[in-house]
């Protein structure tokens, strides 16, 4: 294979998503990057970039952010949520993506559809569901307190609280846990584990040295695809979040809506992005270093 | 199903371009009854395409980046203020609108609209007390002050059971009537001073709550919300339906409250200015405008609908307030920049508080 | 042996478990005699009745779940070919764009899209809400196919090579096979994003462009009826036939190795 047709080559497959995403993503991010450098309009939106013959940039909302303590403490509130529920969401997903992969090819589609129909249904009507079976006078609730009752303690609240929160942050994202650890658990060759078994390796051991070993690139795929956009959720704390569970989301949200401080809100986003992706670059190379390097071609 | 698909199938033929005569309302969702728009459409001979929004800042965020399309919308006041502050609206023609003059001359006129170039009033709302009333009766809590929202010594009887909304304007404005300055006050020392009475009283809160608290207080999960009088309403009415055997009553605070006037303006890029006019016209005779009130328990400012509207409705001081209530009763004006970004510095902190 | 199967087996049925209760819920309260998605008053079929003769919301179902395939499909194809250059090339940028548009906070994108949309003059509506979808799910896809590349055997390509393959048939006969699963999920998960989204969609949609949850959401301060609960249920089952018919007309294109 000569060197130029690899060059073709790389170019015609990557060439349309980045162009793709060039165009319907990075310059309409870089309007709002700049927007962050900005004074917001007086009445919304942005005041004008050229004032008086003069372009209006500075670095005040930059300054806020970095001044007002208040901003980062709800920041790592947030990571600390999403880090809890892309946990969570790897202990749930994990036994189901295994179960999928391991059936009967004639039922391995089927199953995978079970796992994502639920996800069809709107959003909304969902984590009302969970309001309901979260509510004071339901049955959950109601066993939960009982017990509690009986070893002296208040009773708590399920809704409106850090654990509804929790709870849906992690119904919400379940399915993209569960996707990528799927699609590589099937390629998993079941001759390694018999292997290993003749040798007199035990359930766990199997697991614990080949199986799970051999899914990190899933794992990893599966926390990103989890940590990142919990991150920046806002939805489900505005519905059923008690009065201490607002998020960077919800903060991000107010500045948009509420405060109409775009270059404010831009700076939050901006500082949420390059630390969610610093925090997935590094969590890549601690596993890169863990594992070996990947085979990468030129 | 094949009904879905065949509309499938036409939502795709049709796209390209219709060519009927069509009024594009951006509106609140349920903001307007079903057979209004029917009987509008038969009067202009004309469809009329209907988009929601949920808040008005949502309507201010799409505006502002540059949306186009829409003829009428529907702000509150003081989003109305920032609108006309924006350049965003297309002046009236008062000479197509002969039912203006059934508007209550209270309502006309005012600082957010001087001379109403730009807007109509449509319906109102007041920011309440809603309450389970046999709850507060069993443990004799007053329905009359906001002290009832702000107040450890009451709130320690419905801890757990009471949500507030999730609106810094709304949360503040209510907590400056309380503490007996304007809702529109300015001074930040007396924001500093809500703030604190906030946090004071945020532990035995539930939920800061705007979209799930009206379910939550039918059902007789919540006892206590500070909530819209239209909401508290449509409560009562669910409780009725479900069989509840309690009533969602609406309590006016002594202390004042906040007033919502929303407005019938037309922006700017309208395609179809002259029927938007048209529509604002028909939306001006007492019968029309009525249905609204009849439908949700909505505020209106119509003279000549009064005698269109339910009597018990008109009986109810938080939707048809008397001389005295409406003295007590402010409409929030639009802050200016810096003030927002205060303002919004006092909302995060008071969230991140314990 | 026993023992480890009937773990997996309870572990995994608390999985489905948890996904289900929360749908059968949906699903029975769409025959709630009770505007309200709170408690259980009694039974009825008035909410289909009354979705069935809702155009609007049927219309919005229809969009979204237009807007779904459309942008799935897209999406699908080009995140693919996104995992595929990540894995085999050294791209700098490409995984930067590729795993922003998942960082960054919807509200952010969808003003920016918005602005950008208006500066071009692109008129928006159903369109305009399909290339903004298309945006965000690239990565989602590009993500699990890249996951699935690694550890590939690479002899099984030298092999179709060393026969006289073109690069062509060589992806279409033994890459495509092998990565399948992963695509499927991809799409599976730009599916779901798409019709479910709200945030992205309400800032790019037209003046007349209603989908499912832009409508639903702005019933959010007034009551979701359970007529939502109705329209919910009868889209999934309806994306659920969709999903087999397709798989029962292209079996050997999604047939997995």
């Amino acid at each position: 294979m000569t060197a130029r047709s690899t060059k073709l080559g790389k170019w015609l497959v990557s060439g349309p998503p980045l162009a793709y995403l060039v165009v319907f993503f990075a310059i309409p991010t870089l309007i709002m990057v700049l927007a962050s450098f900005r004074t917001p309009g007086d009445f919304g939106g942005l005041a004008p970039l050229v004032e008086d013959g003069r372009l209006d940039l500075n670095l005040e909302s930059y300054a806020r952010f970095f001044t007002d303590a208040v901003y980062a403490q709800i920041f790592l509130k947030s990571v600390g949520y999403a880090l809890v529920t892309t946990l969570c969401c790897l202990a749930l997903a994990y036994p189901l993506a295994a179960l999928v992969a391991g059936s009967a090819k004639r039922h391995r589609d089927f199953l995978l559809l079970l796992v994502i129909l639920p996800f069809w249904s709107n959003f909304l009507i969902r984590i009302y569901a969970w309001m309901i079976i979260l509510g004071p006078n339901a049955a959950l609730a109601r066993t939960v307190n009982g017990a509690l009752r009986w070893f002296g303690h208040e009773p708590v609240p399920l809704l409106f609280s850090s654990f509804a929160v929790l709870v849906c942050l992690v119904y919400v994202h379940l399915p993209f846990m569960v996707l990528p650890l799927y699609a590589n658990l099937e390629k998993h060759d079941r001759a390694l584990l018999d292997a290993a078994q003749d040798l007199g390796a035990n359930a766990w051991q199997r697991f614990w040295r080949i199986t799970f070993p051999l899914s990190l690139p899933g794992v990893y795929a599966g926390a990103a695809l989890v940590f990142i956009p919990a991150l920046g959720i806002f939805a489900i704390p505005d519905i059923l979040g008690g009065p201490g569970d607002s998020l960077i989301g919800n903060v991000i949200k107010q500045q948009f809506l509420e405060t109409r401080d775009w270059p404010f809100g831009s700076v939050l986003s901006i500082v949420l992005t390059v630390a969610a992706l610093l925090l997935a670059g590094l969590a890549a190379w601690i596993g890169r270093r863990n594992l070996g390097a990947e085979p990468v071609r030129a | 199903m094949k009904r879905l698909l065949a509309l499938f199938a036409c939502v795709l033929l049709a796209m390209p371009a219709i060519a009927k005569d069509q009024l594009h309302l951006y509106n609140w969702n349920n903001y307007i009854a079903p057979e209004t728009i029917k009987r509008f459409e038969e009067f202009c001979k004309c469809e009329v395409v209907q988009t929601y929004y949920s808040d008005n800042e949502e309507l201010l965020a799409k505006l502002a980046a540059g949306a186009r399309g829409y003829d009428i919308l529907v702000p509150t006041s003081n989003a109305m203020q920032a609108l006309i502050k924006g350049g965003q609206l297309k002046p009236i023609d008062k000479a197509q609108l002969p039912n203006l003059k059934n508007i209550n001359p209270r309502y006309m006129n005012t600082p957010f609209d001087p001379g109403n170039q730009y807007s109509v009033p449509y319906a109102m709302s007041t920011t309440i007390i809603g309450y389970n009333d046999q709850k507060m009766k069993e443990l004799g809590l007053p329905t009359d002050t906001w002290a009832v929202i702000f107040d450890p010594k009451y709130l320690q009887k419905v801890k757990g059971r009471v949500t507030v909304l999730d609106s810094s304007s709304e949360l503040f404005a209510a907590a400056l009537k309380y503490l007996g300055y304007s809702a529109n006050d300015v001074d930040p020392k007396h924001w500093e001073e809500a703030a604190t009475l906030i946090k004071k009283a945020k532990p035995y809160w539930a939920a800061f709550n705007a979209s799930s608290y009206i379910k939550e207080l039918t059902v007789g999960n919540i006892w206590l919300v500070h909530g819209y009088s239209n909401d508290i309403f449509q409560a009562n009415l669910d409780a009725l339906a479900a069989g509840r055997p309690f009533k969602i009553l609406q309590g006016m605070p002594q202390e004042g409250a906040v007033l919502a006037v929303d407005n019938m303006v037309i922006h700017k890029d309208a395609p179809r200015p002259d029927l938007a006019l048209k529509f604002i016209n028909f939306m001006l005779e007492g019968k029309n405008s009525a249905e609204l009130t009849n439908l949700i328990g909505s505020g209106n400012p119509n003279l000549d609908a009064v005698k269109y509207i339910k009597p018990d409705i008109l009986k109810h001081p938080a939707i048809f307030p008397d001389k005295t209530v409406e003295a007590k009763l402010e409409q929030l004006t639009d802050l200016t920049t810096q003030q927002r970004r205060l303002r919004n510095k006092l909302w995060t902190e008071i969230k991140a508080s314990r | 042996m026993r023992n480890r199967r009937v773990a997996l087996w309870v572990a995994a049925a608390t999985g489905y478990a948890f996904l289900y209760v929360p749908l059968v819920i949906v699903i029975v309260y769409s025959f709630n005699d009770s505007r309200l998605n709170a408690e259980w008053v009694g039974f009825t079929l008035d909410w289909y009745d009354k979705l069935f003769h809702n155009e609007e919301m049927l219309t919005a179902a229809a969009n979204s779940l237009f807007i779904a395939l459309i942008a799935s499909a897209v999406a699908t194809v080009l995140g693919t070919m996104a995992g595929m250059a990540m894995y085999r090339y050294k791209t700098r940028l490409l995984p930067v764009l590729v795993l922003t548009p998942i960082a960054i906070p919807e509200i952010l994108m969808g003003v920016s899209l918005l602005i950008f949309f208006v500066m071009i003059n692109f008129t928006l509506g159903i369109f305009s809400v399909a290339l903004a979808h298309i945006a965000f799910c690239i990565g989602f896809v590009a993500i699990v196919v890249r996951a699935r590349l690694s550890g590939m055997d690479e002899s099984l390509i030298e092999a179709a090579r060393d026969c006289g393959a073109s690069s062509w048939q060589t992806f279409r006969y033994i890459t495509l096979p092998l990565i399948m699963p992963g695509v499927i999920a991809g799409a599976l998960m730009a599916f779901t994003l798409s019709i479910d989204d709200f945030v992205i969609t309400f800032f790019t949609a037209g003046a007349g462009t209603v989908t499912l949850p832009l409508q639903i959401y702005s019933m959010i301060k007034i009551a979701v009826t359970p007529e939502v609960n109705a329209v919910s249920t009868l889209l999934m089952l309806l994306t659920l036939a969709l999903i087999i018919i397709a798989s029962r007309l292209t079996p050997t294109l999604l047939r997995s190795e």
